[in-house]
């Protein structure tokens, strides 16, 4: 057989075998990636961020991590206590509903405002909305896995 | 983690850069040359060959690829130099990409594509490698240029109404390409209007969604199974699938309609998670396709050929034929890149091969083995994107990343599937690597932009705008008084 003809084959297999050395490389970091994230300490399924706090408790930077159903209030059996007088002891609850977040109302006496606005009982809420209890503000955010 | 208040940052401090180290990224490029060069090797050994020159192992084209890699690799040091913390996978993959198309257009007949500038003549794959210079320059510009994304979310209905123009200008002052309307000449140069209007889409579609999908989740209406939102947020959905229709109906571009309803479907079903909807819009879209297909030739044409293109084999069925052939052809490890492709009568058997059949080149050249690699390529780019979408601060930029991945993936299914007869053919580029400066540098903007979202230093989003708090407020309203 030509040695020439055998050289091209050579190197069209290596071609086709580098393409699949890319794939595997980038199959192995995905992999890394999947696994890291996978074992991300924490069950959160979203978190709470307070940005404005005009209260000792939370202090702003604070980052709350949300269960299914989380409660806020003065009251320290809250899942997120807030330290302020202008809070109801049993203030407000976030719930995840299968598709979406929602924020209730728990009867405050000085409302619970999603992006500036109270709320009247229930309201659906998205990430990145802010959500205000008493002189805290806290933004609404994914967990980054 | 917490990116918190960090103050804006202008663009142009170049100061204040750190850069940092992409080791992934550093490593799948080095691959990456490797198996270019290897291609490169094997297309020039075989040209070589079967023109009965003088028989050696070098680069078909050592200029061109010594050029693309190069402009890679300035890609690479410019994100290491700006230090951003953006995805690491996503250029190598596009690269590698574009350096198959680089060695497809080297391949090809040089004649298929000529453009005269400033006096000289240049052919298909140097006209080819300008075009994925420009690509990896909007790459690069955009994934380190955009830190903040209120511009896009902003102007959402601004957006759509320049998308809409965009549409009417193709309307009025289009050409047409093989009897659909699809370019508009400027000068020497012709631009394809529908591959910008698919990234300004899905801009809107991220900013109508995220502002919305608080009711749109929220349905109300019953009918029959199925629970429908209130009627006025139903509309987009309607005017929508009017849009495509009109793109079928007057610019007879059936790649683009499916292309624009199908990311509308998946971005709403996104968004909300309802299969209702889903639901309407698959009725409205088989609704449509069969209004269509009564109504217009083109329609009736396509769907037949894809039915049995071997009816008219050497008439209308003619390409897609020339396509299963060419797959046939390849068999699993293929016939070796320069080799496939015998020409019929002094052309090639496929006209629009460097556009639309791509993939059918490639499947003869490099087989059943490298149609895998290739379409694995394309779900590694998914695959990324969606990383991004899932990790993403807030609902208008997870709709974004997810948007933009499948403004890419489904465009690449829809042309593959096509030239697999798997689907009616319906001509749209396949992204990266068919010919063509719009799609190169509109898919050069969503793979920028994916890089953006994806840096994890970047701005947090911006704090909704006060007027979303009338619709809280109604809605919370309508709630309380329905108990």
């Amino acid at each position: 057989m030509d040695p020439y003809v055998v050289a091209i084959w050579i190197v069209r297999i290596a071609f086709l075998g580098g393409l699949y050395l890319f794939m595997f490389g980038v199959t192995r970091l995905l992999l890394r990636d999947l696994r890291s994230a996978a074992r991300d300490p924490g069950g959160a399924l979203a978190r709470l961020v307070v940005v404005g706090s005009d209260v000792s408790e939370p202090p702003r930077g604070t980052a709350f991590g949300l269960d299914a159903v989380a409660t806020i209030g003065r009251d320290v059996n809250n899942s997120i206590v807030v330290e302020d007088e202008f809070a109801s002891a049993e203030h407000a609850v976030l719930t995840f509903r299968g598709r979406a977040w929602y924020v209730e109302d728990l009867g405050s006496t000085n409302g619970t405002f999603v992006n500036g606005a109270a709320i009247d009982r229930l309201c659906v809420i998205a990430y990145g909305d802010e959500l205000q209890v008493g002189r805290v503000r806290f933004r609404f955010e994914r967990v980054r896995r | 983690m917490n990116a918190g208040a960090r103050p804006a940052r202008a663009i142009g401090a170049i100061g204040r850069m750190r850069p940092r180290a992409r080791r992934r990224e550093s490593g799948l490029l080095i691959v990456v040359a490797l198996v270019l060069v290897a291609g490169s090797i094997s297309l020039g050994a075989t040209q070589r060959e079967l023109a009965g020159q003088k028989v050696s192992l070098l680069p078909a084209d050592v200029g061109q690829l010594s050029i693309y890699l190069a402009a890679l690799l300035l890609a690479h040091l410019a994100l290491i130099l700006a230090g951003r913390r953006s995805d690491q996978v996503l250029l190598p993959t596009i690269g590698l990409l574009g350096g198959i198309s680089l060695l497809l257009m080297e391949r090809l007949p040089q004649a298929l594509v000529t453009q005269s500038l400033v006096g000289r003549t240049f052919g298909l794959a140097s006209i080819q490698l300008g075009w994925l210079l420009l690509a990896l320059g909007v790459v690069t510009v955009s994934a380190i240029a955009v830190r903040s994304d209120a511009w896009l979310r902003r102007y959402k209905y601004t957006w759509a109404a320049a998308g809409i123009g965009l549409l009417l200008l193709t309307f009025l002052f289009g050409n047409e390409v093989n009897g659909a309307l699809l370019t508009i000449q400027i000068g020497p140069f012709s631009g394809q209007p529908t591959e910008l209007i698919k990234v300004i889409l899905v801009i809107f579609l991220a900013g109508y969604l995220s502002e919305f999908r608080p009711l749109l989740v929220d349905a109300s209406m019953r009918l029959g199974p199925l629970r429908l939102p209130p009627l006025p947020y139903l509309l987009p959905m309607l005017a929508m699938w009017a849009i495509a229709l009109g793109i079928v109906v007057v610019q007879r571009d059936l790649g683009a309609a499916l292309l624009f309803f199908a990311v509308f479907l998946a971005l709403v079903y996104i968004a909300t998670a309802r299969t209702s909807y889903v639901v309407i819009g698959l009725l409205l879209f088989v609704a449509g396709s069969v209004l269509a297909y009564h109504l217009f030739g083109t329609v009736r044409d396509r769907v037949d050929i894809w039915i049995n293109p071997f009816v008219d084999a050497s008439g209308k069925g003619y390409q897609v034929v020339q396509s299963l052939y060419a797959f046939a052809r390849g068999g699993i490890i293929g016939t070796g890149l320069g080799a496939g492709l015998p020409l019929v009568a002094g052309h090639l058997p496929i006209p629009a091969i460097h556009t639309d059949f791509p993939l059918a080149a490639l499947g003869e050249e490099l087989g059943l083995i490298g149609v895998v690699a290739i379409l694995g390529l394309y779900l590694v780019v998914i695959e990324r994107g969606l990383r991004v979408a899932i990790s993403a601060a807030d609902e208008f930029r997870s709709l974004l990343a997810a948007g933009l991945t499948l403004v890419v993936g489904v465009q690449a299914f829809i042309i593959a599937a096509g030239n697999l007869k798997l689907i009616p053919l319906t001509g749209v580029t396949l992204p990266f690597i068919s010919y063509g400066g719009s799609s190169l540098l509109a898919n050069g903007v969503v793979i920028g932009l994916l890089l953006a979202l994806s840096d994890r230093g970047v701005e947090p989003p911006p704090a909704p705008r006060p007027d979303s708090r009338r619709r809280a407020r109604f809605l919370g309203a309508a709630r309380g008084s329905a108990r």
